[in-house]
């Protein structure tokens, strides 16, 4: 359509221009019609989302964790919107018409601004590749952005299939390992992207399932041959940070060090899991 | 009546005592070292940790289960020694560090220093933000009560100091920057010896060693103090020293102890009570065998820890609490007797 305007014949004539003005706005009523045009996001993972497949102009607000650089892969283009905690009081002056939450919404939050007839819609937490591309799908069809959509995941699959064309044959073992000794075992995204990445996650093997700690001495028995963290905080100090520094993880860490996995490719599901499968499976060389 | 023969034959069975406490601790220590998520073999660690490159059970023993062990038994020690000490000192059966601030004050203390990121610059910054805060908590108490403090008032001045103690290990807990520090509340107020490394003992080892030295030989002077300080001062004691030594050496051992497992409650309480039924009520007495009492106590609840089903995180302090404060109940109903 905006191909024709620069066709100068056709400028010459006012009324030409009028019809045609008229025309392009009926032609955008129709195509946006039912989208929503203030869309509130209140969870970094929605808000990531979010960021991806809509301009600025449709997006009321987003959380505030979206803007912090160690959690939100989008926090460049985030900085410029609207930011919210979570709380019903400053949704309300917003007035959204599509409010987005995810797994982990605060749930009074949600059924508050529901209860208050607001859209809300929440998606679910994704733990595995399946999940993440309906997850983008759905949110795609809800901000009407179908197309965008559909090439996120085009260019994230094809990513992580390189990745996988290259990968050793031999499975090297590999334990994601956080603060307190949190690990990811079964059914999480970080047992999917060690998986793609070429690695077996000892974490799982032992049983751990989830997110879920993992004793030194059990971690010590599985033998990982790499340790790969997500440094959440980094330049603050903890009794959980401080167990990265014990003797046995510096012993596990003495042949290959620890390779910190920056927090935002996994900490929420996204297309930005093809970086962390990249990330993961450059831990081989 | 005879008093050289019922002293005679006291001294004899505290020995005995103490043997015996030797002895459990012992069995206690190889017992603790084989505890642990995975059985291992002892000999063998032990042999491999001999050898040139430690293998994984090796690890295990020296790098996990030794330094747990060792720290239990230095802070169970401790408590155990110092709640004998302050019982003395204050003549007061309900004084302990638990209660008269020195390890509440100790977590704040200690708190500071870790979460402001100093214990990363200085490993040492540590035990001694604990040691200067049990030192503060103990001082305001002791002021607050009074030098002849009735247990009521030392309880209230103790429970003023302590609840203002760990409201501030709270807010700083909150307003720390690490996003892990408010999940840690529960491990400055509870205690925890999980996750130690020999590291942690070293730390821990001479301040312990220090404040234990500065405690040993006040058997006499606090044996002097139960006949009140005018006594004890005719007795040719200088009570003033002898209270800065105590409270000092407290301080020391308390501040470090808890700087590195938190503040684990009624140990320091129950431990005297436990042992006076064995060895009489002279303080000189009740030193050594509490702290061999308090090390067995606190050894004894962290392995019921670690038996418990793993993934839970269990606290020692929850052990030591459940336990210690029915205890505290019955003391109170005790004293409350006598009183009336």
């Amino acid at each position: 359509m905006l191909s024709l305007l620069p066709q100068r014949p056709l400028l010459k004539n006012w009324s030409a221009v009028c019809i045609l003005l008229s025309l392009l706005g009926a032609v955008s009523q129709a195509v946006f019609a039912g989208q929503p045009q203030r869309i509130v996001s209140i969870n970094l993972c929605t808000d990531q989302l979010l960021l991806m497949l809509v301009g600025p102009e449709r997006i009321a607000s987003i959380s505030s964790l979206a803007l912090d650089p160690h959690s939100s892969y989008m926090a460049a283009s985030a900085s410029e919107h609207h930011t919210n905690h979570g709380k019903t009081e400053e949704l309300l002056p917003l007035k959204p018409d599509l409010v987005l939450a995810s797994g982990f919404a605060a749930r009074p939050a949600v059924e508050l601004m529901r209860r208050l007839g607001h859209r809300v819609e929440v998606l679910p937490l994704a733990s595995n590749m399946a999940g993440i591309r309906s997850n983008i799908r759905r949110m795609a069809e809800l901000v009407g952005a179908e197309e965008k959509g559909e090439r996120l995941i085009q260019n994230m699959d094809q990513r992580i299939e390189s990745v996988a064309r290259n990968l050793p044959k031999h499975r090297p073992k590999g334990i994601f390992y956080q603060p307190r000794g949190y690990t990811s075992g079964s059914d999480t995204l970080q047992d999917e992207a060690m998986h793609l990445a070429g690695w077996s996650n000892v974490a799982a093997e032992v049983g751990v399932s989830g997110y879920s700690s993992i004793g030194l001495e059990k971690l010590l028995m599985a033998q990982p041959e790499q340790i790969f963290t997500s440094s959440y905080a980094p330049g603050t100090s903890s009794m959980a940070q401080r167990q990265l520094q014990h003797p046995v993880i510096r012993q596990l860490t003495r042949a290959r060090p620890m390779v910190e996995i920056a927090y935002r490719l996994w900490i929420c599901d996204g297309p930005m899991i093809a970086d962390a499968v990249e990330a993961l499976a450059a831990a081989h060389k | 009546m005879n008093k050289a023969q019922t002293t005679g034959t006291s001294t004899i069975s505290q020995r005995n005592i103490i043997s015996l406490f030797a002895i459990l601790l012992g069995l206690l220590f190889f017992t603790s070292l084989s505890i642990g998520s995975n059985p291992i073999p002892l000999l063998r660690a032990t042999a491999e940790a001999a050898g040139d490159s430690p293998s994984i059970i090796s690890l295990i023993l020296t790098e996990i289960r030794l330094p747990r062990t060792l720290i239990a038994l230095l802070a169970g020690a401790t408590l155990g020694l110092c709640g004998a000490v302050m019982q003395g000192l204050l003549r007061n059966p309900l004084a302990s560090p638990g209660l008269i601030g020195s390890s509440s004050g100790a977590a704040f203390g200690a708190v500071l220093v870790l979460y402001l990121g100093l214990a990363d610059m200085l490993q040492l910054a540590l035990p001694v933000g604990g040691m200067l805060g049990s030192l503060g908590a103990m001082l305001l108490v002791y002021i607050l009560a009074g030098r002849d403090a009735s247990i009521v008032t030392l309880i209230l001045a103790g429970v003023a100091i302590n609840t203002l103690a760990l409201a501030l290990v709270s807010l700083i807990l909150n307003l720390a920057p690490s996003p892990y520090a408010v999940q840690e509340i529960a491990l400055w107020m509870l205690g925890s010896v999980a996750d130690k490394g020999m590291h942690d003992f070293w730390l821990l080892l001479f301040p312990t060693l220090i404040g234990w030295g500065l405690l040993a030989g006040s058997g006499k002077a606090l044996d002097a103090l139960t006949l009140g300080e005018d006594t004890a001062h005719t007795l040719g004691f200088n009570v003033p020293a002898v209270r800065w030594r105590l409270f000092l050496a407290t301080a020391l051992a308390v501040g470090a102890a808890v700087s590195i497992t938190g503040a684990i409650g009624f140990v320091g309480l129950v431990t005297p009570h436990l042992i006076r039924p064995l060895v009489g009520h002279q303080p000189s007495r009740l030193l050594t065998t509490s702290a061999l009492g308090g090390g067995i106590l606190l050894l004894l609840a962290d392995m019921v820890v670690r038996l418990l089903p793993p993934g839970q995180e269990i606290k020692v302090g929850v052990i030591t609490s459940l336990v210690g404060a029915p205890f505290f109940l019955y003391l109170i109903l005790k004293t409350r007797r006598v009183q009336i």
